[in-house]
Parts: C-alpha cells; sequence; structure tokens
C-alpha cells in the first residue's frame, strides 16, 4: 500500500544522501593539493524494501560508507622506496660536496702542486746554489703543505657538518615519533566509536613516509587500527601509543662524532642495526667514505714527510750543515680514552716517534688493578694482532713502540679499559719547517758538504718516481691520481643510484595518485551528477508536496 | 599501466621533466662553456684520473726539457772555453817549437818568455771561467776559484764548523796530507757528550759515504786518514754536528774531481760538467799537468835552457790532446742531450693529444645535443602554459 508519508521520508533521504556526496566532492576538491590526501568516495545504498506482494517499495536511499582509496601494498612498497632514496639522497648530497674539493679539472689542486713541487727540486738540482731556486721551493712546498692541511680540514668539515646534520636527524626522527603517537590515538579512538578516522590515517601514511626517510622501519598495523613500528634488529620505536625515541652519544673512538643510541640504552650504539635512510646514508659517508679520503690524504702526506725528511737528512746545506727535517716532523697526538673505562685519570703520551707510517696503538687492559699490578697488552695495527702481556710498571710509563711513551698517573684499572694513541704525519697538520721558512739556506740540496752539486735535490725530485704508495705498486702521484677518480666513481655511483630510484619513485607516486589522487575532471562530473540527484529530489518533494495539499483539501467543499 | 590521470600527475610529470631536462640543458651548457667534456671527477672518473696523470708526466717533462736547456748551456760554455784553451795552447806550443831550435837566441827567449806571462793569466783566467756564479772547471767545489797562481805543496786548511753545531771550539789541524787527488775530509758526531764520550764517523768522499763503525772521539789528536789528524779542544758536542776539512795534493789545482750531473729523465742523470782536475790536471783522470808544464816552460826561456824548453814540447802536445779529448767530450754530451730534448719534446707533444682526447669537448657534437635539450624544453614550457587552459570547468556552464 503506498503511503505518503513514506514518500516524504524516502525524498527526504535522497536530499541528505545527494548532499553528502556534494560535500563528499567539494572536500575532495578543497585537497586537490593537499600532500598525502586520499580521495573519498561515497557509497550510496537503499535502504531495504518493504511489502510482500505486487506492491513492493523501495525505501529509500542513505550513504552507506565514505570510502577512502587507498592500496595499502603500494604504501609498503612506497615505504621501503623512501628510505633507499632518503638513503642514496643523503650520500649523494655530501659526496657532491666531497667532489668539490678534489675537482681538479681546471688545476691549482694537489695534484698540479705536487708537479711543481718535485719540479722546484729538479730545478734546485741544477742549481743548487741559487736562492731564487730555494725560496722558489720553499713557497711551493708551503703552498703544498698548506693545500693538503686545506684539503683535509675541509673533508674534516664535511664530517663534522654531517654529524650535526645526523642530531638534527634524530630530532626530527623523535619529534615524527610522537606525533605517530598522537595518530595512532586520533585513530584508534576514533574508530573505537564507530567513526572515520580517514584524515588522520592519510596523514599517519605521510607521517610513515617521512621516517622511513630517516631510517629504515618495518611496521604492521594492529587490529585496533594503531601502526607499530620497528627497525631491522626488532627494537620498537613505536607500539600504540608507546614511544622508544633515539638519541646521538659522542664517540671519543671516533673523533667524538655522534653514535646513535636509544634513549633507554645509551651505552649500546645502533649505527650498525641502520642499512637504509638518511641516517645510514649519512653515518656510511661520514664514517667510511670521508673517513676513507681522509685516511689516503694522511697516508700521501705520511709517506711525503717521512720520506723527502729522511732523503734532505742526507745532503748538506749551504752551510755545511747535515739537513734536517725539511717538513715538520711525525707528531704524536693526545692519548683517547674509550667511553666505558673504569680507570678515569688523564694519560699522557710524549716521546718523538720513530715509525715511518702513519699508526694507533691501541693499549688494552687484561686484568684490572693499580699500577704495578694491572696488567696490558698492546696492538699497533687497530686490534687485529696483539703483542703480549706484560705488567703497567709503578712508575706508571709504558713504551708502546715506536718511541711512544705513554704515562698513566695512579687510578685503579679494570679489565678491557682501553687506550689509544695515534701516531705519525696527517694531512691537516703538515707544514715546512720553520727553520727552512726562515732560511731557505738551510735546504740540503747537495750530497756533498762542498755544496756545489744539486744531487740531493735530484734524489728527493727522484722520490715521485719512487712507488711508494699503496704497499710498493704506485707512485705518491697515481696515488693521488687514483684517489680523485675512486671520488668521482663514487659520486657517479651514487648519482647512478639516485636518478635510477627517484625514476622509481615517481612512478610508485603515479600509481598511488592513480588509486588515492584527486581528478578535477572526475570530481565535477560527480558535481553535475549529484547535483542533478539533489534537483530531483527536491523537484519530489515539491510534488508531494502538491499531493498532500490536494489530500488535505479534498474534504472541503 | 596508469589508467587513472589525476590533476597532480599531470603537474608533477611536468615538474619533474622540466627539472631533469633543466639539469641535462645546464651540464650541456657547463661543457660548451669550458669546451672540455670533463669537468668534475664524476663526469667520467677514470678519465680524469689519467688526465691529471697526463698533466703531472707533461710538468716533469717540462721541467727535464729545462734541464737539458740549462746543462747544453754550461756544456756549450765549457767547450766554448776549452776550444779557447786549445788555441792558446797551440800558440804556445809553436813559440815553444821555435824558441827550442838552434837559430833562437837568449834574448829572443827572453822575450818569448815575457810574452808567456800574459799567456798563461790569460789561459788561468779561462781555466777559472765561471757560469753564473759557479766556477765551470771546480768540480763540485763551484764556490772554490780552481787555479791559484802559484803552485803549492801539500796542505790541508783549517778545519770548518758547520754553523748549526752545538759544539763551538776551534778545531786544529796536524799533519801532512798524502791523498793523490784534492779531498774534502768530513767528521759527523754519531752520538753526542764530550771528548772521550761523543762517537763520530769520517767520510773521505766530501760527505757522501761514511767509513767504519762510529769511533769515540778522543782528547788528543783524532786520525782521520791520509795524513791528517784533528784536535778538538774540551766542548760539548751534539749528534750531527759536522767539521769539514778540506785538503789538497801538491800543484795549482783547489777544486775537486767530482763531475755535476742533473736528472733529465727519469733514472736519467747525465754528469754536465768538466772537472778542472781531469782537463788541466795530471791527477785524477788528467795526464799532464798544464800550469806546471807552462810555468816550466817559462823558466827554461827565462834560463835559456834549450834542453828545458824541448823537454816540454812532448808534455804541451800531450797537454793540447787532453783539452781536445774533454772538447770532444763535451760534443758528445751535447749530441746525447740533443736526443733527450728531442724525445722529450716528441713526449710532450704526444701527451698534449692523449689530454685532449680525454679532455676536450667535441663540440659539434654537444651543440647539436644542446639544441635538442632546448627544443625539449620549449617543449616542456609550452606543455606548462597550456596544461590550465584544457578542463572540464570551460564546458559546464
Amino acid at each position: 500500500m503506498g503511503d505518503i508519508g513514506r514518500v516524504l521520508n524516502t525524498t527526504k533521504e535522497a536530499i541528505l544522501s545527494h548532499l553528502t556526496a556534494l560535500n563528499v566532492t567539494g572536500s575532495n576538491v578543497a585537497n586537490v593539493n593537499t600532500p598525502g590526501y586520499s580521495r573519498l568516495r561515497p557509497a550510496f545504498g537503499s535502504i531495504g524494501v518493504i511489502g510482500s506482494s505486487t506492491n513492493d517499495v523501495q525505501l529509500g536511499v542513505k550513504i552507506v560508507e565514505i570510502e577512502r582509496l587507498y592500496d595499502k601494498y603500494l604504501e609498503v612498497q612506497l615505504v621501503q622506496q623512501e628510505q633507499d632514496t632518503g638513503n642514496n639522497q643523503a650520500r649523494m648530497d655530501l659526496l657532491n660536496n666531497v667532489e668539490g674539493i678534489f675537482n681538479e679539472s681546471t688545476g691549482g689542486g694537489i695534484n698540479d702542486l705536487l708537479s711543481q713541487f718535485w719540479g722546484a727540486w729538479s730545478q734546485l738540482s741544477s742549481n743548487p746554489s741559487g736562492t731564487a731556486e730555494r725560496d722558489n721551493l720553499v713557497s711551493i712546498s708551503q703552498s703544498l703543505a698548506s693545500m693538503f692541511s686545506q684539503k683535509a680540514n675541509d673533508l674534516i668539515n664535511i664530517q663534522s657538518d654531517t654529524n650535526a646534520a645526523i642530531s638534527d636527524s634524530v630530532t626530527e626522527l623523535n619529534k615524527y615519533l610522537d606525533e605517530m603517537v598522537d595518530l595512532n590515538n586520533k585513530v584508534v579512538q576514533t574508530e573505537i566509536s564507530g567513526g572515520s578516522a580517514a584524515s588522520s590515517r592519510d596523514q599517519r601514511a605521510e607521517l610513515l613516509r617521512k621516517i622511513s626517510q630517516i631510517i629504515d622501519v618495518n611496521y604492521y598495523e594492529e587490529s585496533n587500527g594503531s601502526l607499530n613500528i620497528f627497525i631491522s634488529n626488532g627494537k620498537s620505536l613505536v607500539e600504540g601509543t608507546n614511544v622508544w625515541k633515539l638519541d646521538v652519544k659522542t664517540n671519543p673512538e671516533n673523533s667524538n662524532y655522534y653514535d646513535i643510541v636509544f634513549e633507554d640504552t645509551p651505552d649500546e650504539a645502533i649505527n650498525e642495526r641502520l642499512t637504509s635512510g638518511k641516517l645510514a646514508g649519512m653515518l656510511d659517508v661520514r664514517d667510511t667514505k670521508i673517513s676513507g679520503y681522509l685516511n689516503d690524504l694522511d697516508q700521501m702526506a705520511s709517506t711525503i714527510v717521512t720520506n723527502v725528511n729522511t732523503q734532505h737528512r742526507s745532503g748538506y746545506d749551504l752551510n755545511k750543515n747535515i739537513g734536517g727535517d725539511f717538513f715538520s716532523p711525525a707528531r704524536i697526538e693526545s692519548p683517547v680514552v674509550a667511553s666505558g673505562n673504569t680507570y678515569a685519570a688523564t694519560v699522557a703520551a710524549d716521546g718523538t716517534y720513530t715509525g715511518t707510517t702513519n699508526k694507533t696503538y691501541t693499549v688494552k687492559i687484561v686484568t684490572g688493578g693499580a699500577l704495578g699490578a694491572a696488567t696490558y697488552k698492546v696492538s699497533s695495527d687497530g686490534g687485529t694482532t696483539w703483542g703480549a702481556v706484560q705488567t703497567i710498571p709503578v712508575g706508571g710509563t709504558i713504551t708502546p713502540g715506536d718511541g711512544i711513551n705513554l704515562t698513566f698517573p695512579p687510578d685503579t684499572f679494570a679489565t678491557n679499559d682501553v687506550f689509544s694513541v695515534k701516531a705519525g704525519c696527517f694531512a691537516k697538520d703538515m707544514q715546512v719547517n720553520s727553520t727552512i721558512v726562515d732560511d731557505a739556506g738551510k735546504i740540503a740540496a747537495s750530497a756533498t758538504v762542498n755544496n756545489g752539486d744539486g744531487d740531493n735535490a735530484g734524489s728527493i725530485n727522484a722520490i715521485k718516481d719512487s712507488l711508494l704508495m699503496g704497499g710498493g705498486i704506485s707512485s705518491i702521484d697515481n696515488f693521488y691520481q687514483s684517489l680523485v677518480a675512486s671520488v668521482g666513481n663514487d659520486v657517479a655511483d651514487a648519482k647512478r643510484i639516485l636518478d635510477h630510484q627517484t625514476a622509481v619513485m615517481n612512478q610508485l607516486e603515479s600509481q598511488k595518485e592513480a588509486v588515492s589522487g584527486v581528478s578535477i575532471d572526475e570530481e565535477m562530473l560527480n558535481l553535475i551528477k549529484y547535483q542533478a540527484g539533489y534537483n530531483a529530489a527536491a523537484r519530489m518533494c515539491g510534488v508531494v508536496n502538491q499531493m498532500m495539499d490536494v489530500l488535505i483539501n479534498l474534504g472541503k467543499e | 599501466m596508469i589508467t587513472r590521470v589525476t590533476d597532480n600527475m599531470k603537474f608533477d610529470m611536468l615538474n619533474n621533466s622540466i627539472s631533469n631536462t633543466q639539469t641535462q640543458y645546464s651540464e650541456l651548457m657547463e661543457k660548451l662553456a669550458t669546451e672540455k667534456q670533463v669537468n668534475k671527477p664524476s663526469d667520467d672518473p677514470l678519465g680524469m684520473g689519467k688526465i691529471l696523470d697526463y698533466r703531472a708526466v707533461k710538468s716533469y717533462t717540462s721541467h727535464y726539457e729545462k734541464r737539458v736547456e740549462e746543462s747544453k748551456s754550461w756544456i756549450d760554455l765549457t767547450e766554448s772555453k776549452l776550444s779557447s784553451v786549445n788555441d792558446i795552447l797551440n800558440q804556445i806550443r809553436e813559440t815553444a817549437i821555435s824558441q827550442s831550435s838552434a837559430t833562437a837566441s837568449e834574448s829572443t827567449r827572453q822575450i818569448a818568455a815575457d810574452s808567456l806571462q800574459p799567456l798563461i793569466d790569460q789561459l788561468r783566467s779561462l781555466a777559472n771561467s765561471k757560469f753564473g756564479d759557479r766556477y765551470l772547471f771546480s768540480g763540485t767545489k763551484t764556490d772554490t776559484e780552481p787555479f791559484s797562481a802559484t803552485e803549492s805543496a801539500a796542505r790541508i786548511d783549517a778545519p770548518v764548523n758547520a754553523s748549526g753545531n752545538t759544539y763551538t771550539g776551534t778545531v786544529s789541524e796536524a799533519g801532512t796530507y798524502t791523498g793523490a787527488t784534492n779531498k774534502t775530509y768530513v767528521v759527523k758526531i754519531v752520538a753526542g757528550g764530550t771528548l772521550g764520550s761523543a762517537t763520530y764517523q769520517v767520510s773521505s768522499d766530501s760527505g757522501k759515504t761514511w767509513v767504519g763503525v762510529p769511533t769515540v772521539l778522543a782528547s788528543g789528536s783524532n786520525t782521520l786518514g791520509d795524513g791528517i789528524s784533528l784536535t778538538f779542544p774540551p766542548g760539548t758536542f751534539a749528534a750531527n754536528d759536522s767539521f769539514s776539512v778540506n785538503a789538497y795534493a801538491p800543484g795549482y789545482y783547489n777544486g775537486n774531481g767530482e763531475e755535476l750531473s742533473v736528472e733529465v729523465g727519469k733514472d736519467v742523470a747525465i754528469n754536465y760538467s768538466i772537472t778542472g782536475e781531469a782537463a788541466f790536471t795530471a791527477r785524477g783522470s788528467g795526464t799532464v799537468d798544464i800550469f806546471k808544464t807552462l810555468n816550466d816552460l817559462k823558466t827554461a826561456l827565462q834560463n835559456n835552457d834549450a834542453e828545458g824548453i824541448r823537454n816540454q814540447l812532448d808534455p804541451l802536445q800531450e797537454a793540447g790532446d787532453q783539452i781536445t779529448r774533454y772538447t770532444a767530450k763535451c760534443g758528445t754530451r751535447v749530441n746525447s742531450l740533443d736526443i733527450s730534448d728531442t724525445v722529450l719534446k716528441d713526449l710532450d707533444t704526444r701527451l698534449t693529444g692523449l689530454t685532449s682526447n680525454i679532455e676536450d669537448a667535441d663540440v659539434v657534437a654537444l651543440m647539436t645535443a644542446f639544441k635538442m635539450k632546448e627544443i625539449a624544453l620549449q617543449a616542456c614550457y609550452e606543455m606548462a602554459g597550456n596544461l590550465g587552459n584544457i578542463s572540464i570547468i570551460n564546458f559546464i556552464k
């Protein structure tokens, strides 16, 4: 049986549903440029059927659901891709800076100065008493030395800038983790009461991508809608509304650069656990790439200083003196005390370093105790091989080797306390000996005391042809040329990988857009469609109204 | 395959395309502007390494070329001085021959003797010639005038303390030098200390090589060798304090017998100097003492000693031969330097070519690529301009 009231009700529902649909369209159009916004789609559904015979009537319409169009498998791929892209973007940015330091395409760098340096010795060898030749040699040697120290300092600057950036990234990450907890809370609270947390979910997906740019994470969604995030060693960052934040901690064994730790376990560095994301990229460039380049520069500086000095000492200067050191000789740096040591007194190092290469001596306590009781062992190759176990004398001074003395003031040692001391010639400290700078006559150009011959200068010039680097396989020049080539290779590799990953990223973004993005064309058509539906329902309402009038006026005269 | 195209996709795509094209466009621009293919190591890492290598070798080559030039100038000067010496010697020899004959008289010999002295002086001045401020014929003692006017007996100079020595006492020498050639002895303190504890080593070749194990410095006289001994007044010695003593064999020569050498290529050293010892004395590799011969001749002329004059004829002949031999040696050295020079210049040219192959840009190819990028960029802009024009909104009234 027909019922005019029911018709009116159906019309009302149609009007309201279409109004809602228009609202959804409006919000889609409004958010066309909102990052991470997933478009919404109203799902119309009819409300039941009434009647049992030929007069069955559809009761009406309602918006069953406002659907959020979203592909969670695509999201997984995007998160993964963000990690790799973030990693390589960080590497690329830093290596680009490094490349600038080693860019010698226009000349004037270490390669040029090295050629000029050897050339100046050659020149001196043909006129050993010439003042101009001597002054020229001193000035070129100073330029070479300062170029070495400048390049080394440039690299160290990039390292410490990277270090600061690592700390910033950790702070940023912690902020994101807090936001993640907030959003988790919102999603769970909204959905538990049957609401739609579409916008919070969009924000959360976007946030997850930001987090994975910084650090490589795995994640899963719990049945209550909260998102749990953990890093590759299984340790959680976010679990529901709980958060474990990261922190940075200076590591004295790594030039006081930051290690990454969890706030609640500050003694456990997780650097090795990070395999992708921006943080891992920055750590790798800081600790592996730049350290490697620096080490190469140090090796070169050490080889030049040691060999030139040795040869220089076997010649004679203009005043019949036996030659001294041409470059400032090797030095012993301050000892480094490992952060976990029990022993707390300040260790001093002195002596004259006699080694021919740069070395790090590591002293490890074997059995703890006081001076005169504690025993130790020494490694000169960074801990690969160890010498015999010895007792620390009561006086506290031990001689690990190569002329180094280490003095320990009285205090108690614990087993596995570690001390290390670096010695040698480092690029950052390279300089011409001040006595040579003050008096170019002190350059020992001659092999004989009569100083008419330039044979010693000739022998120093010949150092350029000796295969002194890389274990006797390359000359100093060639070693540097390979270094520049390998920096170039690293940059070219990073660029190639980044280009590829950017392309993949763009592809994934397009796929995501295809599913979740807002199309104005589509929304406009929907607008027309819903407007038509609304208009029709409203018209219907008018018709029913007239019918009501007719019905009400039926009893009148 | 993407089936649903949204507005953001269109803008993103255009954005990416423009930024990619711009990057490549500016890289091409850099290459065109520098006309170089390799502007940074990552452009061609291997090529960059080679370019740097070629540049370094080129720089060494140019230095070797300069050394060749310098040695050639030295040898040219030596050759010209020696040939002047030869001319004078010939002139003297003619005089000697004519004065040795029976027709010569005491007065002609006296006149000849008087005219001989300026020639000897002239010859001495030739033998004392300098290249810049270095004596040509004094061996490695380039700051010592090689020939004195008068003959002297074997002698030992006062020892010289090196200026940087810790020890400041005045060392005294003693003994008679018995060496066959001029030598410089050097005493080097190995371990510092005082007399009786400091140790020293001795070198008889101007400090190049050290003989024997370190010996304790005695408070009395310390024997170095060849009859030389030194006495050190008490004082404190530091390691590497050094003392040098010049000792001379009898004659006119003050230089030594060591030739100067210079590297004109990798492991290629050439001796470019001729020592006065070899060219003018009977010591070392020399065979006749020219100044002694001339002075003997002069004495014989003054004494009207025909026999004495005749006795000098053969030595004069040998002197001429000796000078000619070393003049010829100069010629041989110049020849071998010329060969080195050719090789170095050839290497230089080839290095320029090799560097250019890697480094220089192919401007035509670059220009073409540049034009193509320009078109791509224009297309992108064109698209960007029209992107907003086509929209369903235009058709909805």
